[in-house]
């Protein structure tokens, strides 16, 4: 009932993955954002508390070969200044960023805790499945584990993340050529919930689109790519009815919740004006760009 | 669990600690360290309160473990000032009245100076989001924004200068300002004393349902559990305000979630909640009823056996479910429609909300071995709330000493007891001090809330735009007590007309009982929800016929001489000056661009009366101690204008008189901070006391000189002789001889009730003394596909009689105007099945500073007729007009009919569809 667990400072991510292997119910923290609203509503269920927030090794931001890599401990306050510095993906990032939540939490917030919690509603998922992210994550046992965020999540809170692992970072390529948009609906400017995110990336070739990716947060059960919207999209000029048979086949694809936040009838159309819209501005960057 | 070494630097000081690992940073400053300017007002990190720099970056303190914390740089606002001097921040804040409450100060202040410390001038959107994490209920955030533009010295707005050394009309900084901005402040929370230990409330879980049973039997076995007590170990009384329907208990059956059914104390928080868990409550759950207008059918389940029972000072037609009902009409309603050549009708609805005070309610209670209790609480009322616990547990009065702590925020909400009588029993049951702080879940869903309102509305008139007639029903849902609901329906029941001639009238106000949480009396009860019924329906009648939204107000609104539905003849009347001001502010005739849309909202509003008494003493080097009962929950009030009044009176600086701070041992009585009275009552009554208290310092005087009292004035700390300026000795003077020599200090007295002017009609609440007026105009768009709005701009426009200390006005309204914007826009506490399911921050938005427009506010002075000075009050009217005014706009922005608030962008969308959907 009360709470009552160990606490340790992982020293290193040897010694992280060492204490996450030898433990019972061990519960990584991080920014603690997520970690401490769930003490207060209750006892953890947890025996030790990890704390990674000391891991430089989990802090940083690195482009190898054309993969960028970020820190699982990097916070929402890193990421935005990161993203503004290197121009990478800076239409998804930027508004992401710097609406997540207010700036307290932004400096707490952490890529991996966000990504672990695995909320419906994340507002980092969208944009790093538009990027076609994969989570890595390192164990005491096994070898190092790469898997696609698309994958990773499971259902509301629910990662393929076994007990004993560690997130360590998550990579995706460096975008080349790509058209972004993002959007997040909240109830009000700063410090809100998402109602609805996208996050979408295109790719041409010449008239056509090579590859659409797009991406919906609080839409479902999990934040997850609309495959069916990318492939109305796939090898089609992006012309008013591809646009809208996209953002139909989006809508049928989402599965929202309906809940004091928002209906599930508006989610869908939200889902709906919101995808039309940044395919509208997308293709439209593209005829003026000419 | 063992204690683990904590070693930081805590505002430049090593600190070297031993902390339970679950310890989070908050309560490591807290409770180990004893630094308590560090504010808890959620937990979840939603408010901001908590706000520290760790290693200069602002972060929620709640969010953190303790332990996080090793070998890292933590400042807390103690730390901020150096050598005994304030951060530009700090200064710059008091001088621009960015502190009302003070709450939200020390983490604000630590936002704006991590935020300085980056950018040495960064503009207003930086400064607005820069904050935007931190909340603040009081303010509207415009004076703090002004506070930090003017040390990033990007604005004209420098820092302020006194224009002239009047008293009266300067924006004198309240006197304690400077406390709460470093952080010094005692609010309820930071009580402490050694043994102390904390208390919970079991509550019930079902909406209504028999109680069969109550073991505590395992509860008590727990270690650390030193009181349980249950309903039925207490002599139990029934209290309330005009209607006396309340036990502190829960004894033969439940009639909401969340009703108290037993307090636990024990040596820890976590011990407390798991011995309230181990009490076995068997229920026999009975049908429920939520909504109002099914309770009222013959066939509802009954929430009281016999309602009819209860004491209520009005009298009522009380039957079923049906807690009270109130019938008030004017003229020949018939007749009056008969005139109309247009009828309008309309129905409109409000949510239930919550005053959204940053701090949480908070009790300490200690008895001592007379059985009588010392109750440190956060308290709008300390006397009330000792008659109210009188009367709950059935002791003398004089059982219980109230010493009301500094409030983070009232706004109605701590209004009634919430903890103190569970305090109390724990205490005396432990002989213990026992602590009790609402978690921010129960303070959102148990706590007295703001009335949902059923408004049905008829309007006739002419064509020419005259108005001619309206009938209203309007139905209150109080849940599952009475509290302030027939007090929220009789003054809802005066907002029918608004400031507006409507010769012909027809109200009926029902306050019904449901099984949902109980309703209060929050800032201005009755008048959003009425403000947006009414403003609504008169822009549906004016489309109708086709006017423009201000020409057919200023047709309607009042003149001087005008006569109330009550026979009330007004006098000062000013809405028209009111109106033309905030319309003009926004441009109102200009072009509007598609999608954007202008609204205008009015209101009235009483100042408020009931008894009080000031005592002004002098001290024997020159100074004063202006004594008074009443409690300052934030607005300055008492803190600033109160000052200035007496200080206009006896004709010395305002600095030179204390406010002093007492309890209910020490204080003269006085009715409570509420019903925007402090500064039309309060203040008059301490400039009574002043001028009382003149008489006897010129007498002083005229007997030092040998000299007739006439010949004898006050000036610059002297007296001085009429006449002749080589004569005169100091008020320090006087004032010593006078104490150490001749009897002791001179003391000014006053003791007042302020009257209310005549009515020619009976009326619970009767005229309005020194009314008020005031208008709002908002110019807004939508995206309609969205609905998301962008407030583009907003004015508000307030006949505040006589502004004695502008700011301090000025602060009133921008923070009524965001409270109101967000009852117009976003709040709602969402109820189902009885259940609030949004209870936290997260879920009841408040506006941000991102959310808060830009806002020009304007006061109008136009001296009411009651009082030396002419003051009206301003505290609860400016939250009302915003609902009426954002509903407007959008009406005229798209052409749609508003019907309920708040207007998420979900409904506002919706409309939007709806409206044009099949052109
Ligand atoms: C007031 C407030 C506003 C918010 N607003 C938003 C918002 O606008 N958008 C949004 O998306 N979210 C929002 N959040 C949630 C967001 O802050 C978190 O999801 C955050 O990103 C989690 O990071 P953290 O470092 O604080 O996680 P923690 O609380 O430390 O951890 C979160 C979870 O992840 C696990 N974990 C963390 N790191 C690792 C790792 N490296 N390997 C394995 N497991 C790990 C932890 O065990 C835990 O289960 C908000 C939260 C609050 C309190
Ligand atoms: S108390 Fe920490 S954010 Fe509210
Ligand atoms: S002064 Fe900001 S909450 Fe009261």
């Amino acid at each position: 009932m009360i709470n009552n667990f160990n606490f340790l400072q992982a020293k290193n991510i040897k010694h992280a993955v060492d204490v996450l292997a030898r433990e019972e119910r061990v519960c990584p923290v991080v920014g603690g954002t997520n970690v401490l609203v769930n003490m207060k509503r209750g006892p953890l269920p947890v025996d030790t508390i990890l704390d990674l927030s000391g891991l430089s090794a989990l802090r940083s931001i690195t482009t190898d070969d054309g993969i960028i890599s970020l820190g699982a401990g990097v916070n929402v306050a890193e990421l935005l200044e990161w993203s503004k510095a290197n121009s990478v993906a800076a239409e998804l990032f930027s508004p992401m960023c710097s609406e997540f939540a207010g700036p307290l939490i932004r400096n707490l917030a952490t890529v991996g805790g966000n990504i672990c919690d695995a909320s419906p509603a994340s507002d980092l998922a969208p944009p790093l499945l538009a990027l076609d992210a994969s989570v890595v994550l390192a164990s005491k046992a096994r070898e190092i584990r790469k898997i696609k965020l698309a994958d990773f999540f499971q259902g509301v809170r629910l990662t393929d993340r076994l007990p004993d692992e560690l997130m360590t970072h998550i990579e995706f390529q460096q975008p080349n050529d790509e058209r972004f948009y993002y959007y997040k609906l909240g109830k009000r400017k700063a410090d809100a919930i998402s109602i609805v995110s996208v996050a979408i990336s295109i790719k041409y070739d010449k008239e056509k689109v090579k590859r659409a990716r797009i991406a919906l947060g609080a839409s479902a059960p999990i934040p997850f790519r609309s495959k069916s919207a990318e492939e109305v999209l796939f090898e089609k000029a992006m012309d008013p009815q591809i646009v809208d048979s996209a953002a139909a086949a989006a809508v049928a694809d989402s599965n929202p919740i309906d809940d004091h936040r928002a209906s599930a009838e508006y989610r869908r159309r939200m889902i709906e004006v919101l995808i039309k819209r940044g395919l509208t501005k997308i293709a439209d960057e593209r005829v003026n760009s000419r | 669990m063992s204690k683990e070494p904590l070693e930081f630097t805590l505002n430049g000081q090593k600190e070297s600690i031993s902390i339970l690992p679950r310890t989070r940073l908050i309560d490591v400053l807290r409770n180990e360290l004893g630094l308590t300017g560090t504010k808890e007002g959620c937990g979840t990190g939603d408010c901001g309160s908590c706000t520290v720099l760790l290693d200069n970056q602002p972060v929620n303190s709640c969010m953190m473990f303790g332990l996080q914390a090793r070998g890292r740089h933590v400042t807390s606002i103690e730390g901020l000032s150096q050598n005994g001097e304030l951060h530009p921040i700090q200064q710059a804040m008091m001088d621009h009245g960015g502190i009302q409450c003070g709450f939200c100060t020390p983490g604000m202040v630590l936002s704006l100076k991590s935020l300085l410390h980056e950018k040495s001038t960064p503009n207003e959107d930086e400064i607005r989001e820069a904050i935007s994490s931190n909340l603040c209920r009081c303010t509207g955030y415009k004076k703090i924004i002004e506070a930090a533009l003017s040390v990033a010295k990007t604005s004209s707005l420098s820092s302020v200068t006194k224009e002239d050394n009047n008293i009266i009309g300067s924006s004198m900084v309240r006197g304690d300002a400077e406390e709460k901005v470093t952080g010094g402040s005692v609010y309820a929370q930071d009580v402490s004393f050694p043994n102390m230990i904390f208390g919970v409330l079991l509550r019930s879980e079902h909406p209504h349902a028999k109680i069969l049973s109550i073991d505590t039997s395992d509860a008590e076995l727990i270690p650390g559990v030193k009181a349980i007590v249950c309903g039925r170990e207490v002599d139990m009384g029934l209290y309330g305000y005009e209607l006396r329907d309340h036990q502190i208990f829960a004894l033969d059956k439940v009639r909401y979630i969340g009703e108290p059914i037993a307090a636990v104390a024990a040596t820890s928080l976590d011990i407390a909640y798991e011995a309230s868990a181990k009490i076995k409550v068997t229920y026999d759950p009975l049908p429920a009823v939520f909504d109002p207008e099914d309770a009222i059918k013959t066939e509802a389940p009954l929430v009281h056996d016999d309602a009819n029972a209860y004491e209520l000072d009005w009298e009522t037609e009380r039957s079923g479910n049906l807690c009270y009902k109130l019938n008030l009409s004017d003229g020949d309603i018939e007749e009056g429609f008969s005139q109309a050549d247009f009828i309008v009708e309309g129905s409109y609805e409000t949510p239930v909300a919550h005053a959204g005070a940053i701090e949480p309610h908070c009790s300490t209670a200690r008895v001592d071995s007379t059985g009588r209790a010392t109750i440190w609480t956060t308290t709008q009322k300390p006397f009330v709330f000792r008659s109210y616990l009188a009367s709950a547990l059935k002791r003398p009065l004089n059982k219980f000493k109230i010493v009301p702590t500094h409030i983070g925020g009232g706004f109605g909400g701590k209004l009634f007891p919430s903890l103190e009588p569970y305090a109390v029993l724990l205490a005396e049951k432990a002989r213990l001090p026992v602590q009790m702080v609402l978690t921010r879940e129960e303070e959102m869903a148990c706590a007295l809330l703001r009335h949902p309102s059923k408004v049905k509305l008829k309007t006739g008139v002419k064509s020419d735009g005259t108005l001619v007639a309206q009938s209203a029903r309007m139905i209150f849902n109080t849940g599952a007590y009475g509290f302030y609901g027939p007090n929220t329906a009789a003054l809802a029941s005066l907002m029918v007309t608004g400031p507006y001639r409507i010769p012909n009238l027809d109200v009926t106000g029902l306050v019904v009982y449901t099984n949902t949480v109980p309703n209060g009396s929050i800032r201005a009860p009755g008048a959003p929800q009425l403000a947006f019924a009414v403003e609504a329906q008169l822009e549906k009648v004016a489309r109708t016929i086709g006017m423009d939204s201000l020409e057919f107000r200023l047709k309607n609104a009042w003149d001087e001489g005008d006569v109330t539905c009550l026979g009330q003849k007004l006098e000062s009347v000013s809405i028209k000056e009111c109106l033309t001001k905030a319309a003009d502010a926004i441009n109102w005739n200009e072009k509007r661009e598609p999608g954007v849309g202008k609204g205008l909202a009015c209101l009235w509003w009483v100042s408020g009366q009931w008894g009080t008494q000031t005592l002004i003493e002098s001290n024997e080097d020159g100074s004063f101690r202006l004594i008074n009962g009443c409690v300052d929950m934030g607005t300055g009030g008492l803190s600033s204008s109160v000052i200035q009044m007496a200080a206009d009176g006896l004709e010395v600086r305002p600095e030179l008189i204390q406010l002093v701070r007492g309890d209910t041992d020490n204080l003269p009585w006085d009715h409570g901070h509420g019903g925007s009275r402090t500064v039309f009552t309060i203040g008059e009554s301490a400039y009574d006391a002043a001028i009382n208290l003149k008489q006897q310092i010129l007498k002083e005087g005229a007997d030092f000189f040998g000299l007739p009292l006439d010949q004898v004035y006050i000036s610059e700390e002297r007296l001085c002789v009429r006449g002749d300026p080589s004569q005169s000795v100091s008020l320090s003077k006087i004032c010593f001889d006078r104490h150490k020599k001749h009897g002791g200090p001179m003391v000014g007295v006053s003791s007042s009730l302020p009257q209310p002017p005549p009515t020619t009609k009976d009326h619970p609440i009767g005229g309005f003394s020194a009314a008020s007026f005031c208008a709002h105009a908002v110019e807004l768009s939508a995206d309609r596909d969205t609905g998301e709005v962008v407030v583009k701009r907003y004015a508000a426009a307030h006949d505040v009689g006589r502004a004695i200390n502008p700011a301090g006005c000025e602060g009133q309204i921008e923070g009524g105007v965001a409270m109101g914007l967000g009852l117009a826009l976003m709040e709602e506490l969402v109820e189902q099945k009885g259940k609030i399911v949004n209870p936290t921050f997260a879920d009841y938005l408040l506006l941000t500073a991102e959310d808060m427009p830009e806002i020009e506010t304007i006061l109008v002075e136009k001296p009411s007729k009651e009082g030396h000075f002419g003051v009206k009050g301003v505290g609860e009217p400016p939250i009302a007009p915003p609902t009426g005014a954002v509903a407007n706009a959008l009406m005229s922005a798209f052409d749609i009919d508003v019907t309920s608030l708040p207007l998420s962008s979900e409904e506002i969308a919706r409309l939007i569809r709806e409206r044009h959907h099949d052109q």
